[in-house]
């Protein structure tokens, strides 16, 4: 059913029609603003980032900036497989593979490059990922660099483990938890 | 000394002085003008709450945004210079500085301190002193209107022609009420020469009120402000460029060409500004200071030497039209635009009748109070 609003605009009267104690009050208004912010800064919204950061919404299940999980033996989580970097739409993952000397199951990533300039924080490659190495849970916003050099994580920037971590539960990486357990 | 210098001694001072007082001048007002793009910003940032630009940094301290005004000159000089293929290449060249041109021009008749004697020379503190300096203003701010008209013929866009269009409109009829606002001081001070009026200013009223111009006529200073604002072409009359919906005259131009547009924008504030300190706040007159110091209405004086006398003066000017420029920022972040008829009826309806009926009891009050 429609409904209709009648909105009944009353006629300006005259002191509105001669306009001008309306402009004083609209500059009274601004002014007013304009002083109080001048003197006392602190009903200023603006948050002056990267200096200073919002703080994010408590349970919000954010992608925020990525890392690499590492193994109980200090190892990378992540085997090299290209996944992600197949996955992602932005192109802004570069994986060199290497081979542990001792390990024949699985690679080792050598170079594990992400260029946040280019990432669009899609979250693609988290759910590529067959080993759940790579996540975006670190509630930490990427951005507000200078340089294009500042933009790109490295491998070493990527791996860290979340308190609680390592972990070696779980299905999806089952065959690095039976080599772990044939290491023992 | 040669006999050149000798027998042209006069001339030469007269030369060297008006080339220093431009330099000084001129420079003080191209750095205000570059300061009041950076205040627009930040004065509209903190009537909105917000900081406003604080980025732009050299070796790390950034003086909260003081140096956002070389950083926009920076960036507007490496922008590329585009000139649409069909433009008519000659005016398209000189609408920028038909805008520029009136603007500059015209400061040289306003008076920004009485006079300095130095070395047993009496320097005045005005550029060019003229008699008819009054319409002389009037006449060169007409001339603005060809940058605004130049610009929109020049682009060959029919979106900037038609900018060009409102702007023609909207800047010869606001020509005519502007002019005849002013009408009323000149039929009080007897003069239309600037230095002359901002003198007439230094008597008192009744003994104690400072005889400015806002004091005889309050109505004719709301008149003016208005007509001058849309003069200026800024917010609440932005009909001409609306920069953020409807296209304005100077599409096409990029680069030093649209900030010689922008900068003429603002210069023409600091313009109005200086005239309204000038015909109505006094100019540079302090209230109860004489040339000798200050003397208070109940008698009291207090001597002060010549120069500071000056100093207070000149500064006097300054706070004024730091004031109104500020004052004409607020009021620019404040009202919103209005459409095109309520523009030219303003104008055509409101301004002009008021404006006459303002000379009409000028007029009548002189003519009664024995003054004519």
């Amino acid at each position: 059913m429609i409904s209709v609003k009648k909105v009944n605009n009353r006629p300006l009267n005259f002191l509105e029609r001669i306009y001008l104690p309306e402009i004083a009050r609209g500059l009274a208004v601004t002014m007013r603003h304009f002083f109080k912010n001048l003197f006392s800064p602190k009903n200023i919204l603006t948050i002056r980032y990267p200096e200073q950061a919002s703080p994010l919404p408590g349970n919000a299940n954010l992608r925020t900036l990525h890392r690499l999980k590492i193994r109980e033996d200090g190892s990378p989580k992540c085997v090299a497989c290209f996944m992600c970097q197949t996955a992602c739409p932005a192109y802004c993952i570069r994986i060199e593979a290497a081979e542990y000397p001792d390990n024949t199951v699985e690679k080792y990533p050598a170079v594990f490059d992400i260029d946040l300039s280019r990432c669009v924080m899609c979250g693609m490659c988290v759910e590529a990922c067959p080993e759940d190495a790579i996540a975006m849970d670190t509630r930490e916003l990427p951005g507000g660099a200078l340089t294009r050099a500042e933009m790109l994580l490295t491998r070493d920037d990527l791996l860290r483990n979340l308190p609680g971590e390592p972990s070696t539960l779980g299905a999806a990486n089952r065959l690095a938890n039976e080599y772990l357990e044939g290491k023992k | 000394m040669t006999p050149f210098f000798e027998a042209n001694r006069d001339l030469l001072i007269f030369s060297g002085a008006a080339a220093l007082k431009v330099l000084v001048f001129m420079g003080g007002i191209m750095g205000f003008a570059a300061l009041l793009t950076l205040a627009e910003r930040k004065v509209s940032a903190l009537m909105q709450d917000r900081v406003g630009p604080n980025r732009a940094s050299v070796f790390g301290f950034a003086f909260n945004g003081l140096f956002h005004p070389i950083a926009d000159a920076f960036k507007m000089i490496f922008k590329e210079d585009f000139m649409p293929a069909r433009a008519e290449k000659l005016l398209f060249t000189l609408a920028p500085v038909f805008a520029l041109f009136p603007v500059l021009a015209l400061f040289a008749f306003i008076p920004f301190g009485d006079y300095v004697m130095v070395y047993g020379y009496r320097l005045e503190l005005q550029i060019a002193e003229l008699p008819t300096a009054l319409f002389f203003v009037l006449a060169l701010s007409g001339l603005a209107i060809y940058g605004t008209f130049l610009a929109g013929w020049a682009s060959k866009n029919n979106f900037a022609l038609l900018g060009a269009l409102r702007g023609a409109a909207q800047m010869i009829s606001y020509e005519v009420a502007l002019g005849l606002t002013l009408v009323g001081l000149l039929m009080i001070y007897g003069s239309a020469g600037l230095q002359d009026m901002v003198r007439a200013q230094g008597k008192l009223l009744f003994g104690f009120i400072p005889a400015w111009g806002v004091v005889y006529q309050p109505f004719a200073f709301i008149l003016f402000l208005t007509a001058a604002m849309a003069e200026n072409k800024r917010t609440p009359f932005d009909l001409v460029e609306g920069e953020s919906e409807i296209i304005g005259y100077f599409i096409e131009y990029s680069s030093m060409r649209f900030a010689a547009f922008m900068f003429a924008e603002f210069i023409e504030m600091i313009l109005i500004s200086m005239l309204a300190a000038t015909l109505f706040f006094g100019g540079w007159q302090v209230p109860y200071l004489y040339e000798t110091g200050f003397i208070l209405p109940g008698g009291k004086a207090l001597a002060l030497n010549h120069y500071l006398v000056s100093a207070l003066q000149v500064g006097s000017f300054t706070v004024k039209t730091v004031f109104f420029s500020w004052f004409l920022l607020v009021v620019r972040w404040t009202l919103p635009r209005f459409r095109f008829d309520q523009l030219m009826g303003l104008c055509w309806k409101v301004l002009l009748p008021l404006a006459l009926l303002n000379i009409l009891v000028t007029g009548a009050v002189m003519l009664f109070s024995g003054k004519l």
